[in-house]
């Protein structure tokens, strides 16, 4: 049964990660996933100080509101300041984590607080941490949590699914017919930071990062649609979960590395086919022009 | 026919760190006309349509459309941008941008309709494209990828049309083929405003012109503003600019020799 509930989580995490990784690859921000997962770190701190404990929900609502911030400077650097994309997360996200190391170093150094116990969740402990009704065990903790995230997600990106396609096909037509370019940003943002931080705790930040950025990239080598892009890039994302998960077992190894290098395994593979099918097909065209 | 003003810009003012993309325009466009904008690289011509379009925010002063504000016209007015300013690699096909084109009417969430997909081809058929429907736009060529962004415009049935350098890229057949079918929606009572940089072909295309240099030169009737003094101050006095001018109006007042 632990083997289950294991792929459950991470599938539930691969699913709520394409969707959105599909759209932050096509806006050329994949990054945004790794810079929130280590903006997280003020909130953290922040909700531990004003909380005075390490109960998982004041410190999930600091890590989203820095997640949130992360997501404003990003924005900010972006657009007010004319700065590329790329720099702007890089900027954004590691001035955010040091605000966090030195509000650690401030309030002093013997707090019971590292950044191990909320961004590396992992996915082991995933069935230990159950929920009851009653008497009744309804399973672990993280999926409930996780499943919720995913009908949140799903329903808003259907709810918003044009205006999304739109705001990152072409931003200035969207906005000529009418449409709030950066509200949409900000829209898609809050879902990326709800996705990460709360996966952080049930998987680890390295597997929701793979998540977003690997299946995406490889479902966008396969397909000309942006729908299927998406499906097929949740299949990669739940065939990887399974994969990785039983290669860990077998190598008696940590399951969260091994699906993570199974999703880079197979983009390199779909890549490799990809790259030799266009060479493949450049030659014939080449060979009958002759 | 349509009559009255389109388009009606007040000290309308971008200005991009500290230095000014257009500065203090001020003009009134009639409706139901092909009118030109044109000056050299970085004069603001872009600037100028997204700030009336309301694309980017003005520093200063405001815009008209059809003696309205923007927010109560949007259905009416339709957008063509640069070529270059969007990713042909996005995985969609022409068929899905050109239905980009139906969602400014239709809302974000109603399905598309019978009548939707019928206006959606007769718009691929308006500019040819309707053989390469399922093509993926990556695989498109640069002229095939201009007539579907002018395939998107048509499917929103807009009263207004900006259009950013539709004839970059594109070769001659198919530059005729366009200025037909905007001389054919003009006729039908649309206004055009037209980014253009050819300076052969400008008195020919365009009935009104807008000849800007980060400042307003000049706008008006194409045969009061299209004059070698007015381009000079467009384009500043280097000598081929200057030659080029003066060979065009040669050319203009001598149209037999042509021919
Ligand atoms: N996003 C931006 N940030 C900063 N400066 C900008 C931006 N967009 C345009 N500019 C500047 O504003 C000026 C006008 O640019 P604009 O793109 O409107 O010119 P244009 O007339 O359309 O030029 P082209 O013929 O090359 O298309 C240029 O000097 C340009 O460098
Ligand atoms: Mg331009």
């Amino acid at each position: 049964m632990n083997d289950i509930w294991i792929i459950i989580t991470a599938s539930l995490v691969a699913a709520n990660a394409a969707i959105l990784g599909s759209f932050l690859i096509m806006r050329r921000m994949a990054m945004v996933g790794d810079a929130i997962s280590h903006a997280v770190l003020p909130g953290i701190v922040i909700a531990y100080f004003l909380t005075n404990s390490r109960a998982s929900f004041p410190m999930l609502m600091g890590a989203a509101a820095s997640g949130m911030i992360v997501t404003t400077f990003i924005q900010f650097f972006n657009k007010k300041v004319k700065l590329q994309n790329d720099a702007s997360i890089g900027i954004s996200y590691t001035f955010l984590f040091a605000v966090g190391i030195i509000l650690i170093s401030f309030f002093g150094s013997n707090v019971d607080l590292d950044q191990e116990c909320v961004l590396y969740g992992e996915i082991a402990y995933v069935p230990i941490d159950t929920l009851f009704i009653g008497e009744l065990n309804i399973g672990p903790r993280q999926f409930w949590i996780l499943l919720t995230t995913l009908i949140i997600i799903v329903s808003a990106v259907i709810m918003a699914y044009r205006k999304l396609v739109l705001t990152t096909f072409d931003e200035a037509f969207a906005s000529a017919i009418g449409i709030n370019v950066v509200f949409w940003q900000y829209y898609l943002m809050a879902g990326v930071s709800l996705t990460t931080v709360v996966s952080f705790e049930s998987v680890g930040a390295v597997l929701v990062i793979a998540f977003i950025a690997g299946p995406p990239a490889t479902a966008y080598l396969l397909t000309h649609s942006f729908k299927r892009m998406i499906y097929l890039s949740i299949l990669i994302g739940i065939v990887c979960s399974i994969i990785g998960y039983y290669t860990a077992v077998w190598l008696n190894g940590s399951i969260a590395g091994a699906i993570s290098s199974v999703i880079g395994l197979v983009f390199a593979i779909v890549f490799a086919v990809d790259l030799f099918k266009r060479r493949q097909v450049s030659r014939q065209v080449t060979q009958t022009s002759n | 026919m349509m009559t009255g003003n389109s388009v009606e810009t007040h000290n309308l003012t971008v200005i991009y760190n500290k230095k000014p993309a257009i500065w203090n325009i001020d003009f009134t466009l009639p409706a139901g006309k092909i009118i030109g904008v044109m000056g050299p690289n970085g004069s603001g011509k872009s600037t100028l349509l997204k700030a009336i379009m309301g694309i980017i925010e003005p520093n200063i002063g405001y815009a008209k459309i059809f003696d309205k504000d923007l927010d109560d016209v949007r259905e009416r007015v339709s957008y063509v941008p640069q070529r270059q300013s969007v990713d042909w690699d996005f995985p969609a096909s022409v068929w899905d941008v050109v239905a980009m084109g139906r969602y400014a009417r239709k809302g974000m969430l109603k399905r598309l309709s019978a009548e939707d997909k019928s206006i959606i081809e007769e718009s691929l058929e308006k500019v040819n494209m309707t053989a390469f429907a399922q093509r993926q736009i990556s695989q498109l060529s640069g002229g095939q990828q201009q007539r579907v962004f002018l395939a998107r415009a048509l499917a929103q049935q807009a009263d207004i049309y900006f259009m950013d350098e539709p004839f970059v890229g594109v070769d001659a057949a198919t530059e005729e083929a366009i200025i037909n079918l905007l001389k054919s929606m003009r006729d039908q009572g649309k206004t055009l405003i037209v980014v253009h940089h050819d300076l052969h072909t400008a008195q020919d295309y365009f009935e009104w012109m807008v000849l800007l240099n980060t400042r307003l030169v000049r706008v008006g009737p194409v045969e009061d503003v299209f004059n070698q003094e007015t381009l000079t101050e467009t384009y500043g006095g280097t000598l081929t600019t200057l030659s080029k001018v003066a060979s065009l109006l040669q050319e203009k007042s001598f149209p037999m020799r042509h021919k």
